[in-house]
């Protein structure tokens, strides 16, 4: 005899049970009286409990109505600020996204440009990409019409963007970038879900 | 002309898509719908008619107040009972006198067991059974047993996992069994 299914009894009374829990208790009942007992006690007391009375001598129906039609209060339309605030609220994730997205591409640009002007302060190598109107023009010479060397420019670019801090700078930036990115996501999220759990009482 | 047929032919989709845009004549329609339902969740919550009304009202008026973020994925009749069984909570800790079983006592007593019928008296030793019970199992029962919700929709209006409702359920049933054992021997 397997052992007895007793705290199983209940959902199986209010069929909750399903696979393989259903077919154990199943099987057991087939085999066990004193479950088949217990059983038979549960269905007996969901019958006794529906002689139970109904609420007698109620408020007839329409007057019921009418009481609460009385108790409503006032829900007046929401003015198109607070529609358009909460269309802004669920749009927040995608500005995130957005977000994202564009912080991205800002590094991977300015991770490109430094490769390039590190390869042109070696040896003006950049001056083969440019455009073909400009191929007789090295960097260097372009950025001299401008008044500054390619020395110079590359320099500071480096400064800003890569030789600083155990990482570089732009690595740290990113990094900085995309956790306050998440922990808005995130805070987005729980204040989505409070919200939920107020609403739904 | 309206184009709107009268509230008692339409769906209770159209009732609800109405009420949220603040038809109070759709609202009432619904009221009109759920009225006993929600009346009766209220009454075995508290076991006092009266105050099973005014747990129904209050629900009605917080379901017109929520209604424009109801989401009908899940039955109106669930999500307004919902409201009526927190209602009756909060109104049972609010007001324990409610529950004083003492005070709920058999009014057919009273009147000599001549005049008793026996099924009735038997109807009313199971609805102060169910009143003895502590309210987070009663709620449990009350949906269970006279509202014929899944575990499912149970721990989703009570807000508690599905574990607790069966824990919640089983407790419900065994201390009913021990206090209705002269019942439920006979039959």
């Amino acid at each position: 005899m397997t052992e007895h299914v007793t705290a199983w009894l209940g959902a199986y009374h209010d069929g909750e049970l399903q696979g393989r829990r259903l077919r154990q208790v199943e099987t057991h009942l087939a085999h066990c009286a004193t479950c088949r007992a217990d059983l038979e006690r549960l269905r007996a007391l969901a019958a006794l409990l529906l002689e139970s009375p109904a609420a007698e001598n109620l408020t007839p129906p329409e007057r019921f109505v009418a009481q609460v039609g009385l108790r409503l209060p006032r829900r007046p339309a929401r003015p198109a600020w607070q529609r358009g605030l909460e269309i802004g609220w669920q749009l927040v994730p995608l500005g995130l996204l957005g977000a994202w997205a564009f912080v991205q591409a800002v590094f991977v640009v300015a991770g490109a440009v430094l490769v390039a002007l590190r390869m042109s302060l070696e040896g003006d190598v950049v001056a083969g990409l440019l455009p073909a109107s400009q191929q007789g023009l090295s960097l260097s010479e372009t950025f001299s019409l401008s008044g500054a060397s390619l020395g110079d420019v590359g320099r500071i670019m480096l400064r800003l963007l890569g030789n600083r801090g155990p990482l570089g700078w732009g690595v740290t930036l990113n990094l900085v970038l995309l956790v306050l990115i998440g922990l808005l996501y995130w805070s987005w999220m729980a204040s989505w879900w409070a919200l939920r759990q107020h609403r739904q009482l | 002309m309206s184009s709107r047929s009268a509230p008692s032919a339409q769906t209770e989709l159209e009732l609800i898509t109405q009420a949220q845009q603040g038809d109070r004549r759709a609202f009432g329609e619904l009221v009109r719908r759920h009225r006993e339902g929600v009346v009766n969740v209220a009454y075995r919550m508290c076991g006092d008619a009266n105050l099973a009304e005014d747990a129904a009202q209050e629900a009605f008026i917080r379901a017109w107040q929520h209604l424009p973020s109801y989401r009908p994925r899940s039955p109106f009749r669930h999500w307004v009972h919902r409201i009526a069984t927190n209602v009756a909570l909060d109104m049972l800790r609010r007001e324990r006198e409610t529950v004083d079983i003492d005070a709920l006592s058999l009014p057919t007593l009273d009147k000599g067991p001549e005049a008793m019928v026996e099924g009735k008296e038997r109807g009313e030793r199971v609805r102060q059974a169910v009143l003895a019970l502590p309210p987070a199992s009663r709620a449990v029962l009350v949906l269970r047993e006279y509202e014929g919700l899944s575990y499912r929709e149970i721990a989703d209006t009570l807000g508690i996992p599905i574990g607790t409702v069966m824990s919640r359920l089983n407790y419900a049933r065994n201390r009913l069994r021990q206090s209705l054992a002269s019942y439920l021997e006979v039959l």
